[in-house]
Parts: C-alpha cells; sequence; structure tokens
C-alpha cells in the first residue's frame, strides 16, 4: 500500500499514486475487456474493497454491537464528508441512499402525497428533458402521474452546441405550459444526462425555474460526484442527488440526496418506514432493516484514495475529461465525424459520432452493436441511437459514449479501438461505401 | 476430531465415546470453522436479530461481488436476472408455493411490509378504501411494522385495530380468543377490515401463533387481505405457503436462513390485486411484475440474494438438513430455557409448543425490571460488562392481579433466548454466562437468591462434564 496515504488530507502530497500502483488497484478488473463505459456502473479499488470487507466482518463479528454502538456514526462520519465534498451547508440536508433511483423515488413521493392531500391538483405539472433517465421517467409515472400529475417532456437539441440552445428549449417549454394554464410543481432536471451524455447548464437552468415560480428543482446528477463540479449553495437547487459508485469510487451502491432546509425537506419519507420514522430523511435512511450497509460506511476512506491522485479528485476529473476528448477529436477525426457537443459541454464522458456506414437505425441496432462489441472485441461501450429529425440529410444516427476513468490507458483504448473499428467495418464490407480508416 | 466439550450433558470419558460419525455430515470442528469470524468470547444468544452467516457462503458471496466488478455490463446483462431467479426457484420449493412468479426478492420484511402498505395508501388516496376503512395488527407487531401503517395508512386516513395478545400465553386458544373479539370490536361501527397483519412468530415477545387458524378467521370474517409477517419463521418453523393460506408472506432468510445481510422473500398469492404490487424503488422494470422490478432496483450489491444456492448446499451438510437443524435448535433452546427457570424459579413465556428457536424465560422479580429503559440498561450491561448478547422484555402489568409471580413478586421482565444450537459457545457456558451476568447486576439486590442459583448451575454442570480450570475460576468468582 501506498506509505504515503496516510498524510493525504493533511499536508501536500510529495508521492502521488504511480501507474503500477493503479494497475494494481484495478487488477480485478477483466484483462481483456476495455472498459469505456464508467458511466454506467462504475468501479471501485482493491483498497477500498478491503475497506469494505474489514467493516462487512465488524458486522458479522457481533452485529447487535455494531448496530447499537458503531452504525449510527458512522453514517454520521460518511454524511459530513459529503457535506464537505458538495458545499452543503448542514449535515442535516445530507441523507445516504442506495443510489440515484432511490432519491427520484423519495422525492417523486413527497410529491404524490401533494396530490393525495390536496395541495397540489389534477393536471399540476412537472418538467423534464426528453433524454432523462428511464427509472426516472418510470418514476414519475408511477408516483407522478398516478396520483393525476401531468407530464412536459422538453426535448433536448442533439447534437448541441451550446447552452444557450438548451436553456432556449427550456424556456420555451415553460413559455408554453404557463400559456396553457398549467401550474408546474416539480422540474427534474439531469446535471449530466445519461444518454445522450451533455453537461448541462444547471445553474442557469435553476434560476429560470425560480423566475417561473416553480415549486420545487430536483438536479439528477447520476453521473455528478466525481465528473463534474458539484457545489450545492452555487446551484441551488432544493433537490440533489449522485451515485458515489460511478464517479466516485464506492463500492456498490451508495449515493447521497441532499435536501436544501426548508419546511418541505422535512416532509420527505424513504420509502421502507422503519422505527426511525419521522426522525427526518436522513435518519431514517440510516437504517432501513437490517442490511449491508458497508458501501455506505467506507465513505471516508474514498477520499484517502483520491487523495493520492496529484490534485485530489479535482486532478482526477481534470485529466479524465481531457483524456476523453482527446480520445474522442481522435477517434471522430479518424471516423469523419464528429462529437455530440462541445468539449465545455463534455464531462468525463464524450459522444463520439460513429461513421454511417454502420447503419444504426433503431434502438435494438445499438443494443445489438454493443453486444457484438462486448462479445467479439472485448469492448464495453455504450451505444447511442439518435433518430433522425424531419428534414435532415443524412444525419448521423449512432454514437458512442465513451467515458474515461483512472484505470484507462489512452493510447491502448485508442489503438485498440480504431484496430477493432476497422476489423468491424471490414466485416459490413458490403454495406460501406468508404472505409474512413487509415492506420 | 471428537467432541472437545460436553454436549447435553455427555460423558467424554473415552470408554463411552461413540463410535466416529461418518464424514457425511458437517463435524463440530466444522461448525466451529464456519462461525470462526464470530466474536468467541462473547455469548451470542439473539440470533434472532440479526442472523447469522457461515464462512462458505460468505465466500460464494464474495465470488459473486467480484464477478460483478470485474465487468459489471457483462454481469448485468448476461449473469444477474437469471442468478436472482435461480434463488427464487429454491424459495419457491422450499415455501411450497406454486409459481415462482408468486416469489420476490427483497432487502428484509420491513421492505415487504412498506410495499403492502404502500399499495393500502394508494388504494386510499384513489378512493378504492373508504376514511376510516380499517387494518388490522397484533399489539406487539415489530416496531417498523407499525410506523408503516403510520405512514401509509393513518396518514391516508384508514384506522387502526390493534390485537391484544396474552402474555405469558397458555395455549393457542388464548390467541385465536383474543383475536375473534378484536375483530367483532373492529367491525363495529360498520367499518372494513381491508387488511390483517399477523406475525407467525411475535418478535418481542417472542411467541409462535397459530397463524394457519388466524387466517382461517379472517377469510370467514371477510376480511379482505391476510399478510403475514414472518420475518423469523425460515429455518426456524415449517413454511408452507399454501397451508397458511395468506395473500402475502414475508421471511428474512438473514436471520435463521444462514444468508448474508440481506434478503427476504415476499410471496404473493397470483390474484388480480397482486398486479398492483410495485416495488418503492422505481427502475425501468417497472411494470413488469413485483418479481422483476425486485430483481432490479438500481445499482446495488445484489450478491446477498444469489447466494442462496450456496446456502442450500450448507443446510444440508447438517444431519436431516434445514428440518434437523430446527429441530435440534428448538429441543436446545427449549432445555436451555427450562433450566434457566428453573434454577431462577420463574417461568417460560409460552409453552415448548408455543416458541421455534427462540424462548422467553422469565427474570427474576428481585431485578425490579420496571421500565423498557430498564431492559435497555440491562442487556447494554449484559454485553459491555459480562459479553452476553440477549435481547430483553419488559411485560407492562395490565392487571397486577393476574401477572406471573416468582417467589418475591411480579415477573416484569424476561429474555428471549435464541442461539443455533452448536453453532457458537457451547450451550453450558452461555448459561452460566446469563447466570453469571444476572448475579453481577443482582448482586446488590438478590445475593441469596442468585447464590442459591449458582449452586443449582454448579450442581448440573459437574454432572454434565468436566469443566475447564477457567470455568471453575468463573463459578467461584461470582458467588
Amino acid at each position: 500500500m501506498n506509505t504515503t496515504s496516510a498524510s493525504a488530507a493533511a499536508t501536500p502530497q510529495p508521492f502521488f499514486i504511480t501507474p503500477a500502483e493503479v494497475f494494481s488497484e484495478f487488477s480485478h478488473h477483466h484483462p481483456s475487456v476495455a472498459r469505456i463505459n464508467n458511466g454506467g456502473l462504475g468501479c471501485c479499488p482493491s483498497s477500498l474493497i478491503s475497506s469494505q470487507r474489514q467493516i462487512q466482518l465488524q458486522w458479522l463479528r457481533q452485529p447487535d454491537e455494531f448496530f447499537f454502538n458503531q452504525l449510527q456514526p458512522g453514517m454520521l462520519r460518511s454524511r459530513n464528508v459529503i457535506k464537505d465534498l458538495i458545499n452543503a451547508d448542514h449535515v442535516d440536508e445530507v441523507s445516504i441512499v442506495d443510489n440515484a433511483s432511490t432519491a427520484i423515488s423519495i422525492v417523486l413521493q413527497h410529491m404524490a402525497w401533494g396530490f393525495a392531500e390536496g395541495k397540489f391538483h389534477s393536471g399540476d405539472a412537472t418538467v423534464m428533458f426528453h433524454c432523462a433517465y428511464g427509472a426516472v421517467k418510470k418514476s414519475v409515472e408511477a408516483y407522478f402521474v398516478r396520483a393525476g400529475g401531468y407530464v412536459i417532456e422538453v426535448p433536448l437539441p442533439f447534437p448541441v452546441n451550446s447552452d444557450d440552445e438548451i436553456l432556449q428549449e427550456f424556456r420555451q417549454a415553460l413559455e408554453k405550459a404557463k400559456q396553457n394554464g398549467r401550474s408546474v410543481r416539480l422540474a427534474i432536471i439531469d446535471h449530466v444526462t445519461f444518454m445522450p451524455t451533455v453537461v448541462m447548464p444547471v445553474k442557469q437552468l435553476v434560476s429560470i425555474c425560480r423566475e417561473a415560480g416553480i415549486d420545487h428543482v430536483f438536479i439528477d446528477a447520476a453521473h455528478g460526484i466525481g465528473c463534474v463540479d458539484v457545489d450545492m449553495k452555487q446551484i441551488g437547487a432544493d433537490f440533489y442527488t449522485s451515485n458515489l459508485h460511478k464517479w466516485l469510487f464506492c463500492p456498490p451502491s451508495a449515493a447521497f440526496l441532499y435536501c436544501r432546509k426548508s419546511n418541505q425537506s422535512s416532509a420527505l419519507h424513504h420509502p421502507v418506514v422503519t422505527h426511525q420514522y419521522g426522525n427526518g430523511l436522513a435518519t431514517e435512511s440510516s437504517w432501513i432493516g437490517t442490511r449491508d450497509y458497508s458501501a455506505q460506511l467506507v465513505v471516508p476512506k474514498i477520499l484517502e484514495f483520491v487523495n493520492r491522485f496529484e490534485g485530489g479528485i479535482d486532478g482526477i476529473k481534470r485529466r479524465n475529461h481531457d483524456a476523453v476528448v482527446d480520445m474522442g477529436e481522435m477517434l471522430a477525426k479518424a471516423w469523419g465525424t464528429h462529437l455530440g457537443c462541445p468539449p465545455h459541454m463534455c464531462s468525463s464522458m464524450v459522444m463520439v459520432g460513429l461513421p454511417a456506414c454502420l447503419h444504426v437505425s433503431s434502438d435494438q441496432d445499438s443494443s445489438k452493436l454493443r453486444t457484438y462489441l462486448r462479445g467479439k472485441f472485448g469492448v464495453e461501450v455504450s451505444i447511442y441511437y439518435r433518430p433522425p429529425k424531419d428534414g435532415e440529410v443524412g444525419p448521423l444516427t449512432g454514437y458512442a459514449r465513451i467515458s474515461y476513468q483512472v484505470y484507462n490507458k489512452l493510447l491502448l483504448l485508442l489503438l485498440w479501438f480504431i484496430d477493432i473499428s476497422g476489423k468491424y467495418l471490414s466485416l459490413l464490407q458490403p454495406k460501406a461505401t468508404t472505409l474512413p480508416l487509415s492506420h | 476430531m471428537q467432541h472437545e466439550y460436553p454436549r447435553n450433558g455427555e460423558s467424554t470419558h473415552p470408554s463411552s465415546k461413540k463410535p466416529k460419525l461418518s464424514s457425511k455430515f458437517i463435524t463440530e470442528s466444522d461448525i466451529r470453522d464456519e462461525f470462526s469470524h464470530h466474536q468467541q468470547r462473547v455469548a451470542r444468544i439473539n440470533n434472532g436479530s440479526y442472523g447469522s452467516c457461515p464462512n462458505s457462503v460468505l465466500t460464494a458471496q464474495r465470488h459473486w461481488q467480484l464477478q460483478f466488478l470485474r465487468q459489471p455490463d457483462a454481469f448485468y446483462f448476461n449473469v444477474l436476472r437469471d442468478g436472482i431467479t435461480a434463488s427464487r426457484e429454491i424459495i419457491k420449493d422450499l415455501i411450497n408455493a406454486d409459481h415462482v412468479d408468486e416469489v420476490s426478492l427483497v432487502d428484509n420484511a420491513t421492505t415487504a411490509a412498506a410495499i403492502v402498505l404502500q399499495r393500502i395508501g394508494r388504494s386510499f388516496a384513489e378512493g378504492k378504501f373508504q376514511k376510516n376503512d380499517t387494518v388490522l395488527m397484533l399489539h406487539c407487531a415489530f416496531q417498523a411494522v407499525k410506523k408503516s401503517i403510520q405512514a401509509y395508512v393513518t396518514r391516508a386516513g384508514g384506522s387502526v385495530i390493534e390485537v391484544r395478545l396474552p402474555f405469558p400465553v397458555n395455549s393457542e386458544e388464548e390467541i385465536i380468543s383474543e383475536f375473534k373479539k378484536s375483530i367483532e370490536e373492529g367491525k363495529s361501527n360498520g367499518r372494513k377490515i381491508r387488511l390483517a397483519i399477523i406475525d407467525h412468530i411475535t418478535s418481542m415477545p417472542s411467541v409462535v401463533i397459530p397463524v394457519k387458524e388466524l387466517v382461517r378467521i379472517c377469510r370467514a370474517e371477510g376480511i379482505e387481505q391476510v399478510f403475514v409477517d414472518a420475518a423469523h419463521a425460515i429455518g426456524s418453523v415449517k413454511v408452507d405457503v399454501k397451508e397458511v393460506g395468506a395473500d402475502f408472506y414475508v421471511s428474512n432468510l438473514h436471520k435463521w436462513f444462514f444468508c448474508p445481510p440481506s434478503i427476504a422473500f415476499l410471496y404473493c398469492k397470483k390474484s388480480t390485486s397482486s398486479s398492483d404490487l410495485h416495488h418503492p424503488v422505481v427502475s425501468h422494470e417497472y411494470g413488469n411484475g413485483l418479481p422483476i422490478e425486485s430483481a432490479w432496483i438500481g445499482t446495488r450489491d445484489y450478491s446477498s440474494q444469489l447466494v442462496v444456492p450456496a446456502v442450500l448446499e450448507f443446510v444440508n451438510r447438517f444431519e436431516g438438513g434445514i428440518d434437523g437443524i430446527m429441530k435440534k435448535n428448538h429441543d436446545e433452546v427449549v432445555k436451555m430455557g427450562k433450566m434457566l427457570a428453573e434454577s431462577w424459579g420463574t417461568n417460560l413465556g409460552s409453552p415448548p409448543e408455543m416458541s421455534a428457536a427462540m424462548i422467553m424465560v422469565g427474570l427474576p422479580s428481585r431485578l425490579c425490571l420496571d421500565s423498557e429503559e430498564d431492559a435497555v440498561m440491562l442487556r447494554s450491561h449484559l454485553r459491555d460488562r459480562y459479553e452476553v448478547e440477549v435481547p430483553i422484555f419488559h411485560q407492562v402489568s395490565v392487571d397486577r392481579e393476574e401477572g406471573v409471580r416468582d417467589k418475591d413478586g411480579f415477573i416484569t421482565g424476561y429474555l428471549r433466548m435464541g442461539k443455533l444450537a452448536k453453532c457458537f459457545i457451547r450451550n453450558e457456558k452461555a448459561v452460566i454466562k446469563v447466570g453469571a451476568g444476572f448475579h453481577g447486576i443482582t448482586s446488590v439486590f438478590c445475593r441469596l437468591l442468585m447464590r442459591a442459583a449458582f449452586t443449582v448451575f454448579k450442581e448440573s454442570y459437574k454432572r454434565g462434564a468436566k469443566s475447564s480450570a477457567e470455568e471453575l475460576e468463573l463459578l467461584t468468582n461470582v458467588i
């Protein structure tokens, strides 16, 4: 183990983690898979897995003692670490839950009660982008629509060239709602959209919501922490959730739900009710029956890990961003395509247009291509089908969402990708016109 | 290796050693290895709360965890769903359900209660139920279930009937009679009982409830649906969901069925309403049925739900499998409970046939346990000072005239003894520790009584076998 890790947080780090140590930390990854889908299910280094095991063993050793003496203080420590990372005012504003899906269910259940208890009226609306995560859309259906609410979907322009294009669409959707006399009770905004992936101008979107008098603003930042800058006071939303296991190296699974202190925030409840019911969401969430809380208790150890890297988590974010943009641009050049958005709207992930000759013309095609790349070439990458709009001539309909995390090796990945895409395209030879590759 | 310690009073004199058992079944040494991660000095007689998990199952769990971490996307697409289905198939057979679609895996009984009650809440909100329609539960229902009723039923305008169960209890008829009375009261004023929540084995105080009969009564009385909270059941009593006949039945597998934390099954009898049950954490699987919804509730560690096949392998290493384990647990806990009750001149909270792997033992009245706080303090003291982990129940005296007495006064406290036979510290050591614990605490109050108790312990121990020097010292110290 890196002996300098002990002094990580307190003093400037003279010796940073070496590439060999990084390799060792992720040696449990499948050695022959080019893993460029970190945005999907995240990753966790060996040292954190070991720390997590120790916690699991402590529980198994004497669970009653652990429950009475260690669990709550441990959860509070984790929450305090997160509070500092996200610049929240008070630790009471920070609850730890399993994942962003759980967080959205909590907020939407609260909305459903609003309808049931007469605070909201049938037809009151929620506004969200059309590319919101599938589970979020289903949660809206299960809780909000079922209770009588209405959904306004805002199209996300893609490919997109500037923040203004997004802001304009959002303003238009709210204007239309106003004209139709709809009360918008909740805005659900992604910080980093899932598919296609784009960094949204959340601060400005929240301002627009406030101007329009929207009751609650919820930011779904599943990809937020460890990927983009996360500052609760700056963003100014009512609710903000982010997974820690995607980009912050936590084992599966842990996420935080930030709820800005207000009259409303005390009325949120975890849907799994225990004897802690009524003691505030943060306390309710830290005990939802007998289960393994080790992933949530290991959070303080994450800081030790990230601080072994130069610049800590900020350094990691910056290097990931630079590397993935480099990769994306090289691939786009090699294929004669383009990126889905400008670099400043990319996080640690980027959308790279796939050559048209791949004929990705449906969601099914994109799934098939993904499976094929996994099975045949050992490449794990998410593929996105972008439906053509009316009147468009020869648009790109397929994009690869590539990601970069500390365990990736840029040059190797590029060579690999270009190599396999060459092989793949040659397999499609009858369909191809001109192979764009040259290497 | 032959028995190192006497079991059940057997002599370890070489000439009386039994012939070496075939290696077909798990040995005591194997068992010690399987639970070597337990804190050795602690007399762990509270298996009912958080359960236990053997090393071989933990190893299987790690294997699943590493598989996920190795290539999570491939795991999600190719491995996870089949693994969960395999676990559900095993459980379906264990509980005698008709179809695997009736079996969902969730984290714990608390989650299952939230699923069932959330639906009740929706029914009120959507006008299917009227204000003041009722949910019936036992007064000793688990606290989380009570809070869940508050969160979903009371908040939505429903009312609650509590059935007051007698305790200590002497027969199933006492429970059945109280239950019928409460239903009558509940139905007065024209209230409709929409759901009855019945424990199979109550938590505190712990008693095995005649669920089959109570479910039958519910049906006869026109109660719409019945939910059996059997958190403690599987691995502790026989579970036959068709025989019990409830609409919903939940049990934790991490309590008495050796699974790691945490996993429970929620059985939902096939019907029109069962399709309207949803997991409160909504994913893209919403609408595909509760078993499928529950099998993916976002990115998390599902490994504890995948190890059920490994658990089955483990229990089948015991003679008689899970049935054999259940019988041994029951026999030993009853024996231990009787031993303590006799030593103290107190009582058992229920007859042996109404206990499974846990039993309530009356505490000497001289302990003067007057409140819930006293019970919590006693428990902490036993843990910290005597390394005994045992939950303590404070019995509120409803009518002092009818309370149970020992020779010094009313019995107001019970301990809940629940341990896995052979799995941890051996019986006698646990009993001595428990006795020592109580002696230490009560030494201010009743030296005479506890001295008598320990005389009894010493005698029974001597009859059992040789004591180690350490144990004699322990005995001498406490008197």
